[in-house]
This record gives C-alpha cells, structure tokens and sequence, in this order.
C-alpha cells in the first residue's frame, strides 16, 4: 500500500524490500533532461569487493527495524519482500517466485525452495502465513493493504503446501499484489518472532530475515549506529560491501560537509537545498532519479473556508509552481498535476489508460483574476486569517508555507503560518483536538510501492471506508464508488479506467494542492557504484550490488 | 562540627533537595510539551485502538503525582525506564553517549583553563599592550556564539585545510581527540574569553590591595607575592567562575556535538526531544541539572578549602 509520508517525526515511510532479481541496468535507464540532470534510476553494478561503508540515513534513527511498523532505508537491505520490485518501479518475482490471482478472491504464492534466513534455516510456508499475518494488525503500516483479506485467521492467510501459501480474499483485491513487493510482503521467520514478540526490530531484540545483509547481535548501538554485515549465502548473490554501517545525521549542512569530505560514503535522500555543494567539488557525485514524492497541502477541517474546493483552486492559481520549483527544492523537481505521481503508474500494466487520464488533466497556471474571482464565488468569509501547518525546522517546509502565504496575499485570503514541533505536528494525524485552528497542513509524501489508489483512499473516501485523511468531510458518490470498483477491479485495465474515473472528477477539487513532484536524489562516493537510485530503494535491498567501480 | 563539615552536610542536603525539586518540575514540564503517542506507535499513524492501547500500557491516563511516584521510585532502585522510542533501557542509551560527552567536556575544560586562566593572568601582569590586546580578543569571543564558531571552525580547518574531520567520533584514543579538539575549541572559545576577564578582574584587584601593597614593601620577591598573595586569594573567585561553566558546559555540548555528529547526551537530548521520547529527555535534563549542582558543590568546597574566610564562620587573616 502506498502511504503518505508525513514529513518530519510522523514520517515513517514504509519501506519494503524487494528483492533485485537482476542486475541494475546500465546508464540506458537514463533520460536526459535538458541540460540541467539526468534522471538514473540505478548505477551500473559494482565490479570490485568493498570492506566497510558508511550511510548516513537522513531522517535519523528509525525507532525500530520492524518491516511491519516502520518504513526506512536500512530494513531494505536486511528484509526481503516476496516479491521484488525494480529500480523502474516494475515487479519481479523475488522469494516468491510466482504471486498470483488464481481466482478473483483466492491468491496464491509459490516460494523458492533455496531462499534461507540468515541463521541458515529455509524459509517455509509457515514463515510467510506469519510474516503476512503481522500485516492484519491494525498497527501495521500495512493494515490497509490487508483491508479485503478474510479476517478468519485459519482462512485468510494459510500454509497449502510446504511451498505454497494461500490468500483469500472477501472480496477482489487489484492491489493486494503491489502490496507484497513492498514491506507488506516482508518475510521474517517464526521462531523469531514468537520468541521476541513485540520486541522484534528493537535494538535488544534484532530481526531475522533473509535479506543481503544481516543484523547481528549488539549491531545496533541506540543513538549511534547501525552496522550490519554481508550474508555470503544470500539466494541471490553475496554483496560486494562487506560491512555496511548505517549513521545518523540530522543537520543538513553537516551530512553535506561529511559527505564531500568523503567521511561518510553516501546518503539517499540529500537535501535539495544543498544542490550547489554537491554538485561542487567533492568526493562524490550527485544521481538524480525518478520518485513518487511531492510536496502538497490540504484542508484540516470541515468547517473552515479550506473545505471549500473554491477557496483551494483560488490558491492553486495564485501559486507560480516554477518559482516553488527553483526555491524549495533548488530545481530538482517537476510540475505535478494531481497527487497521484505519473511514477507510481509508470512500470503498471495499465499505465497507456492511467497515462491517458493523467495527461488530460489540468496543467497548473497562474491567473490571479480568476483565483480573486473563485475566492469572491466561494461565499466565505475570508476577513477570518486562515491557518497554515508545517513542521518546523525543516527550510523546505518554511519555504512552502511562505509561497502559500504569499499567493493568498495575492488574492485577497489573510494565511498564518503554525510551524509546529515534530511531536506535534505527527499529533495532527491523529488527534482531531490538535487540528482545532488548523485550516491547512502541508506536507511530503512519497509511494514505496506501485500503485495509484493510496492516496485517494487516504484522502478522498470517506472516513469510514479508509478515509483517514479526510478531514474536510469530502464525500462525492461517484468518486467513491469509482474508487471501490477500482480496488475490486479483477483486471489491471478495468481498474485502471474506474480510477482515472475517478480521477478525473476530485483532481480538479484539489483535496490536495499538490505543489510540485521531486526526484530522488542519492550522493555517492566517485569510488563506489551499485546504488538504486529511485524510489525503489524504500522497497528495494538498494545496496545489493553496491560496490567499488 | 567544625566549619568544613558543617559546610559540607548543609551542601549535600541542599544538593538533594535542588535535585528532588527539579526531578519534580522536569518530569511534569516534560509531560505538559509533548504528546508522546507518535514516539510510542514508532512513526505509525496510530488508529484510535492503537492509541488506547498505548495509553493504557504506559499509564498515560493516571494521575501525574501517581506517575511520577512510579518513575520516582524506579529510579532509586535503578529502573530509569524505557526509551519510547528504541524501546531499550534508557541508561543502555545514556550511558555510552555520556563517555563521548565527558571527554568533549575535559578537553574544553583543559582548553579554558589553559587559554582562559592564562590569557587572564597575561592581561593583568604584561602591561597595557597586552591587557588591552586581550580584551580585544575577549569581547571577540564573547560575541561569538558556539555554532558561529562552529561554522567558522568546519570552514577554515576541515573544509579548506582539510586538517580535522567534520563529523564523528572516531576510534581510539588519537583518532578521538583529533576528532574532538574542533568541536572543544568551539565549544571553549567563549568560555575562555569568560574565565579571561573574571580572572584578570580578580587579579587586578588582588595585586592594587593593601596586603600585596606590604608584602611588596617588605621586599618579598614578586614571584612570591604573585602565588601566595594575589593568585592565591584570586582563586576561590576563578574556581567559582570556572565550575559554574564547567557545570554548563555539559549542556552547552549539545550545539557542539550536532554540529560536528558526535553522539554524547547533548545530541540525544535534542534527537529526544524532537521526538517526544520523555524518559530519555527526562532523565538526560535530570542528569544534566545533577552535574551542575555537583560541579558547583564542589567548586564551593574547594573555595572554601583554599580559603576558609569564604565560606564564612572563622577568619584565618
């Protein structure tokens, strides 16, 4: 499933692993656009064995290594997903070698027979039914996914061969199988588990996947490191780094510094802000690739002139997007039309109908006339100042807030910026009390996995169908029921048209102004090579073939 | 009883009582800043089950008193609780990081006392040139806030120069103190050009006294009268001066140890904090308040050691 990540504290993406079934291709994955960058989704393979490498992971310490509850760049290396999604956000088969719809409702995934867990024993049937399991709890970042699964434990999810699990399903999922390229088919062992219970992913406890590099015990040191080591057997080829250690830095000119300086190895996720240093002289090099992430901010609540989609595509149209682009994110972005990303859809089967429905839609202009004149249409009374969450400390987030304040100057609606504490800005998500006198909230959010129906979901249906996000009250029937039979979809085309229905109708309601798309940017040291550079890399064990050039 | 016990039984219990008042303020102000469900739910984005579930296991709906009980009471016998986030024993975090923190702390205490001890008594007894050289620097220093110095510091001799490293702690004896003189110079320089102006003050005032005045005339060598008389009766006000910021600079580190990613208790209370993970934010502020009132006890007691008029009571001159 595909989540919003909220920036900041609440920020955990769910990442999943997918396994690489084959080797990154080669720089013929490259676009170039214009003169500026070219977009690499992954670097050439490393051809030389490296003994130890260091990561700085930018959004600091995850709270657990737990595939099902957390969502960062170090589980990708440690746990396999069933299924292995690619640098170009395909899917391949991984430690499921088949993962298919037999029927509408019944789902069945074969495993590979040599696929071992780091203490060496294989990985049975009884593994996945209790790795996919965990994804039935409501905690788990991945409980939505899960949502048309047969609730009946014996069931929904069972053992119907020593290497063959069965799913079935209440109802036909078409997104179930995306799921399982992304941590939401992470595989995890058993034993393990019940032996650890909620302790699994802590520091104290550790993990036990099957992933290309292992998490042994004492490798993590809380509030300091992470290091983990090269599992020689690994079913799909050892990897070149021998020793991988993951480090925690927080401050954005200190990680650019460090990394120039060729102190830390590399980093996925550099600030944009620091284009100019990385792109300067230095002991590595700036990739750029294709990503489901943007920037976007929505309403908070039902009552306020925010509900009104008036009062939003007034200040969709007093935002010059080209200037967000160059200021916040220093260039390294793209115009982006609605809040489903083109990259989530890219590598679909359907992706001609989700590109048709997406090319139709609306580019973003500027035409503060007609946003004056949708403010006065509205009917609100805008003498009342309307207020702007972002999380603080984050200059992009400062940035945003103030490009909306000014565009609402422009047209006559008075906004107040509310930078909140990460704590509190995570609380948002949750609280309704802590959305009192917040009209809207910006955010960034990103896809970890194929997929178009996340954020509508989250977003646009109503709260008791999945719609969490929704807090304007947005409720329109056929979107609903477009988005419904999208989900219930048994073949890839007919979901694609129910959703780009669907689309077609909220995208212009703009339950989120979606304020500009970004790449993925990954800074590498000049000797090494081997990184996924896309998305991917929240799904993907992106360090596989990472490795001197 | 004689003075010195007496001075040192009515510190102790001042001492515990600083610490049982700030162990109350700092466990509820730190309840009242931060809604810790998101640090507990470790970045999910909790259902309302999931929030009721995590409310009931960590006792967040029970009164604060009968909170702060518990953890009060845990904590006498060791048990200082569970990261919310990492969901390990809180001193298991603490206390690697506290060594990091310590070492930053000696090498910049060594740097202050060294510059700032020295540069004082430069400025009071080298004449005018000097004096007025120095205070140039001092109020230079003074101006300069740690992460200005920071800045300064990363540029010039690890970017340009490429002589110390940016970020880490490193490994080993050497590999650490290279790694850590950039951030103890940032973290010093203000402190010195501090300690360099009280000491100077003090001497200055010492050596225009009327006892150093006698000594003088009673022909005593100047080094003499320098140690016993001046520097000597200066002392218990730079000791002052000195443990004050000593005990400071524990929590002044923090600016010092993001800048450069060193991973001591001043970087895990700002991570803590941003995460709203209270028992550590708790007990690293607790520990923190500990050391000052320790540091500063004790740079009382050494005052009063070197010279007992101070603490008043029994004048020996």
């Amino acid at each position: 499933m595909k989540r919003t990540a909220l920036a900041a504290g609440a920020v955990a993406g769910a990442a999943l692993l997918a396994l690489t079934a084959c080797t990154p291709r080669d720089a013929d994955d490259a676009d170039v656009v214009g003169d500026d960058f070219e977009i690499v989704d992954a670097q050439p393979a490393g051809t030389q064995a490296v003994d130890e490498v260091t990561w700085a992971i930018v959004e600091g310490e995850p709270a657990t290594l737990n595939p099902a509850a957390s969502a960062n760049l170090i589980i990708p290396n440690l746990c396999d997903n069933l299924l292995s999604l690619q640098p170009d956000f395909s899917i391949e088969p991984g430690v499921a070698e088949r993962a298919e719809f037999v029927d509408p409702v019944t789902f069945v995934i074969t495993l590979r027979d040599d696929v071992t867990f780091w203490d060496g024993s294989p990985v049975t049937a009884d593994d996945v039914v209790y790795s996919l399991q965990q994804n039935t709890n409501p905690a788990s970042q991945w409980y939505g996914a899960f949502a048309l699964v047969d609730p009946d434990p014996t069931a929904g999810i069972a053992a119907t061969g020593p290497n063959e699990v069965t799913v079935r399903f209440i109802a036909p999922d078409s997104t179930f199988r995306d799921a399982l390229a992304g941590q939401g088919g992470a595989v995890m062992q058993k034993a393990f588990g019940e032996a650890n219970g909620a302790a699994v992913g802590t520091p104290d406890a550790g993990l036990m996947c099957t992933g290309p590099f292992e998490l042994q015990d004492g490798g993590w040191t809380p509030g300091s490191e992470i290091v983990t080591i090269a599992n020689e057997d690994y079913w799909n080829g050892a990897p070149l780094v021998g020793t991988l250690t993951y480090t925690f830095v927080s401050d954005g000119s200190t990680l650019a510094t460090a990394l120039t300086q060729g102190e830390i190895d590399g980093a996925i996720n550099v600030s944009p802000g620091s284009r100019a240093v990385f792109e300067g002289d230095g002991a590595g090099s700036l990739t750029v690739g294709h990503s489901t992430a943007s920037y976007s901010f929505g309403p908070a609540s039902a009552t306020s002139a925010a509900a009104n989609p008036k009062i939003r595509q007034a200040l969709n149209l007093a935002i010059d997007r080209d200037q967000y682009l160059e200021t916040v994110v220093n260039g390294l972005g793209y115009v982006q039309k609605t809040i489903v990303p083109e990259f989530s859809f890219h590598s679909m089967e359907a992706s001609g109908t989700y590109q048709e429905g997406y090319d139709a839609l609306a580019e973003p202009e500027v035409d503060l006339e007609a946003a004056t004149a949708l403010v006065e249409e509205s009917g609100e009374d805008v003498s009342r100042p309307l207020v702007v969450a972002v999380p603080s400390g984050a200059k992009e987030f400062q940035q945003t807030a103030a490009i909306i304040q000014s565009a609402g100057k422009q047209i006559g609606l008075d906004i107040r910026i509310d930078e909140m504490q990460a704590s509190d800005f995570g609380a948002l998500f949750y609280d309704p009390s802590k959305r009192e006198g917040v009209d809207f909230v910006a955010t960034q959010g990103y896809l970890e996995t194929p997929g178009v129906l996340g954020y509508p979901s989250l977003f646009m249906l109503p709260p008791e169908m999945g719609g969490i996000f929704n807090w304007s009250g947005y409720e329109n029937p056929e979107v609903t029921e477009h988005l419904l039979a999208a989900r219930n979809a048994t073949d890839p085309e007919t979901a694609a048209r129910e959703f780009t229905a669907a689309q077609e109708v909220f995208a212009p309601d703009m339950l989120q102004v979606t304020l500009a798309g970004t790449y993925q940017l990954t800074y590498l040291s000049d000797e090494l090579t081997g990184v996924t550079t896309s998305i991917a890399a929240y799904s993907s064990p992106w360090a596989l073939h990472l490795g001197g050039k | 009883m004689n003075v010195l016990t007496r001075t040192v039984l009515g510190r102790l219990g001042g001492m515990l009582l600083t610490l049982i008042l700030a162990s109350m303020v700092i466990y509820s102000a730190v309840l009242l800043t931060g809604d810790p469900i998101a640090a507990l739910a470790g970045g999910a984005k909790p259902t309302p089950e999931l929030v009721e579930q995590i409310r009931a296991e960590y006792h967040l709906d029970d009164p604060v008193w009968s909170r702060y009980w518990q953890w009060l009471t845990g904590a006498i016998q060791g048990d200082f609780g569970r990261s919310f986030v990492y969901k390990t024993p809180v001193v298991s975090l603490v206390g690697p990081r506290f060594g990091i923190t310590l070492q930053l702390v000696l090498l910049t205490v060594l740097l202050i006392l060294v510059f700032g001890v020295g540069s004082g008594i430069l400025a009071a007894t080298r004449g005018r040139v000097v004096d007025r050289t120095i205070a140039a620097m001092t109020s230079l220093g003074m101006a300069l806030p740690t992460f200005v110095v920071a800045i300064l510091l990363i540029w010039v001799f690890a970017k340009s120069l490429g002589w110390f490293p940016v970020y880490g702690e490193g490994e080993g004896v050497w590999d650490r103190l290279w790694h850590l003189v950039l951030p103890a110079i940032s973290l010093a320089v203000l402190f010195i050009a501090y300690v360099s102006r009280v000491t100077r003050g003090s001497l200055v005032a010492q050596l225009h006294s009327e006892h150093v005045d006698t000594a003088r005339v009673r022909g005593i060598p100047r080094r003499r009268i320098f140690g016993v008389h001046v520097f000597r009766n200066a002392s218990p006000q730079i000791l002052a001066i000195a443990g004050t910021t000593i005990a400071g600079l524990f929590a002044a580190s923090a600016i010092a140890e993001v800048a450069f990613g060193l991973g001591g208790i001043g970087s895990l209370l700002v991570q803590a904090a941003a995460r709203a993970d209270l028992p550590v934010v708790q007990i690293v502020s607790l520990l923190l308040v500990t050391i000052f009132v320790v540091l500063n006890a004790v740079a009382d007691l050494i005052s009063a050691i070197i010279d007992p008029s101070s603490v008043g009571g029994g004048r020996t001159s």
